[in-house]
């Protein structure tokens, strides 16, 4: 049984997997109706048939399995060309945007000379393959080499200089468009000595788009999934909202210079002078928030999320303050939040009625398990661990203020393997946007 | 490149493989991302639809809700019509463990060994 909002996708997925399974499709959707309206569904016809739905649940069950059935063929896509046919630079642009090869904003025309120029910015093999990747955990995998990857960095905009970031994004294989109805949202954190040798901007307005680096790189990322992860609204993308940072994701480099926390990657076990990409997964940003750990913990007491991850984003004076209220590390600081967010049972409970916990909760999976068992009004910490929180250090200080997400880190890749032995290729003259105006001698405060 | 006002471009989209993710683990976390490294890198093989039974009179059929929100009162409803419509047939009705993204081998392993003579999962999207 599928939704029949679905119907193309899951048929198009046993196609290519071989498979010919029987479906039956109610309307759509379940989710949240009345079981008066879920009676009139089983009672009802299948909407893509108009016919009586269980009439076609019983015939499923028991007519014979037909010929096609029982020997199914493999549906395969074809292999993609290198090149797309020739044709003047207009109708080839026309070509890229209405076959979906875009974000819908203009791109540079993945030439095979501005391709080979991007490529001097790796000493890898045009033919090696970095990874593969789907938007989906279930439908075919798509791979791409070196060459796929800088042919998206050209379209995205970007110069050599930029091209080991975006081989290790891609290299980490994660679409930044998984393929939910939820519509998840994404971001990408450098870390090391790459965010100023391509002067990506980890402080005043790093989140803004006022920086070259962060702004194709964050986009290239986009540009991968849709290509190499086959993303195609409604085909294989299913986010019923969609979200607006898909354009070009959360991407801006930690600001290591004015943390007084350890940079994220080395949290991560990596040493402080490699250069490492690390990617998060979400719903929710809540922009501003200010004040001490204690208001910290109180929003995300009250901020509801599917899963249980919360990532701050906190400019370097909360990291400061944070230091200042005796917290040595980031860790430190997010163990005395989990422990200091607690909600009454009752209510993070009546919170969780789309979300995994009441689910795992009732299949005794801890800590839900136990936390179910406790009475509405006692106070529960709807997150468990000091793993569950992250803490990233970035912007200008000329605000103590917090970004609130529900983004979960899912992993971090090295940007030094994708260098070419000669350093990073930089342009003669390197194009960049006006470096934000920050102050120089030390004296700025809290306004 | 261009020649003679014409341009060649290279085609950006990825190569298919022929390679599908998998849940290996049902007992993963709904917020853990597959490593596609660890996946089958074997050819797909096609699978045969399984044989129909004559009629579902005096029958067992599992009704497996899947996870995703308002499958297990779909489910409930779905049971209730098999009792209301054609009371021969035996119906249980199971979760499957884990999410709706998870696979769960102990439950298709216990309705082979308990007897189920078909199963109807639902209900997805």
């Amino acid at each position: 049984m599928v939704t029949a909002r679905f119907a193309n996708f899951v048929e198009r997925d046993a196609r290519a997997r071989g498979m010919r399974p029987r479906f039956s499709y109610p309307p759509y959707p379940v989710v949240g109706m009345s079981r008066a309206v879920l009676r009139e569904y089983i009672e009802g016809n299948n909407p893509l048939t108009a016919r009586p739905l269980m009439e076609e649940v019983i015939g499923a069950l028991t007519q014979p399995v037909t010929e096609e059935e029982k020997h199914p063929t493999i549906v395969r896509k074809p292999r993609r060309p290198r090149l797309v046919a020739p044709g003047t630079g207009e109708d080839i642009y026309r070509q890229f945007v209405e076959n979906g090869w875009t974000d819908g904003l203009p791109i540079v025309l993945p030439t095979e000379d501005r391709v080979a120029e991007m490529l001097t910015g790796t000493d890898h093999a045009p033919d090696e393959v970095v990874g593969r990747m789907l938007i989906t955990p279930q439908q075919e995998k798509f791979e791409y080499t070196v060459e796929k990857v800088a042919a998206i960095a050209v379209m995205a905009g970007a110069r050599p200089e930029h091209l080991p970031v975006i081989l290790a994004i891609a290299a980490a294989q994660e679409p930044s468009l998984p393929s939910s109805t939820t519509s998840f949202g994404r971001m990408v954190v450098v870390n090391g000595p790459i965010r100023n040798e391509i002067d990506m901007n980890c402080g005043t307005a790093a989140l803004s788009p006022f920086n070259f680096a962060n702004s194709v790189i964050g986009r290239a990322w986009t540009l991968m999934s849709i290509n190499f992860g086959d993303a195609r609204a409604g085909e294989t993308f299913m986010a019923s909202l969609g979200h607006n940072l898909n354009y070009n994701n959360m991407c801006f480099g930690e600001n290591e210079e004015q943390s007084v926390f350890e940079p994220f990657h080395v949290q991560k076990g990596f040493r402080a002078d490699e250069s490492v990409i690390s990617i998060f997964r979400g719903w929710n940003v809540l922009n501003f928030g200010i004040g001490p750990a204690k208001e910290m913990a109180h929003v995300i007491s009250t901020f509801g999320a599917m899963g249980p991850s919360v990532t701050f984003v906190v400019d370097p004076l909360v990291a400061k303050s944070l230091r200042s209220e005796g917290f040595q590390t980031k860790r430190e600081a997010c163990k005395w939040i989990v422990e200091n967010s607690k909600v009454p049972a009752g209510h993070y409970w009546e919170g969780q009625q789309s979300g995994f916990a009441k689910r795992l909760a009732e299949q005794g999976v801890e800590p839900f398990a136990s936390l179910a068992k406790q009475p509405k009004d006692a106070l529960i910490a709807p997150r468990h661990s000091p793993d569950d929180i992250n803490i990233l250090v970035v912007g200008g200080e000329t605000n103590p203020m917090w970004i609130t997400t529900d983004f979960t880190y899912t992993r971090s890749a090295a940007v030094d393997k994708w260098r070419p032995k000669c350093g990073i290729r930089r342009d003669e003259k390197p194009l960049r946007m006006p470096a934000a105006v920050t102050c120089k001698d030390g004296l700025c405060g809290i306004p | 490149m261009e020649q003679n006002g014409r341009l060649t471009v290279l085609d950006p989209h990825g190569q298919p493989t022929g390679i599908f993710g998998r849940r290996l683990d049902a007992q993963s976390k709904p917020g853990d991302i597959l490593d596609p490294v660890t996946q089958p890198t074997s050819e797909l093989k096609p699978a045969s639809l399984a044989p129909r039974l004559d009629a579902l009179d005096g029958k067992t059929v599992y009704l497996v809700e899947t996870g995703f929100a308002g499958s297990f009162e779909f489910m409930t409803e779905m049971q209730d019509w098999f009792q209301k419509n054609m009371p021969s047939v035996k119906t249980v009705l199971r979760h499957k463990r884990g999410t709706m993204f998870t696979d769960d081998p102990e439950l298709w392993a216990e309705m082979k060994s308990q007897g189920a003579d078909a199963a109807i999962l639902g209900v997805g999207g």
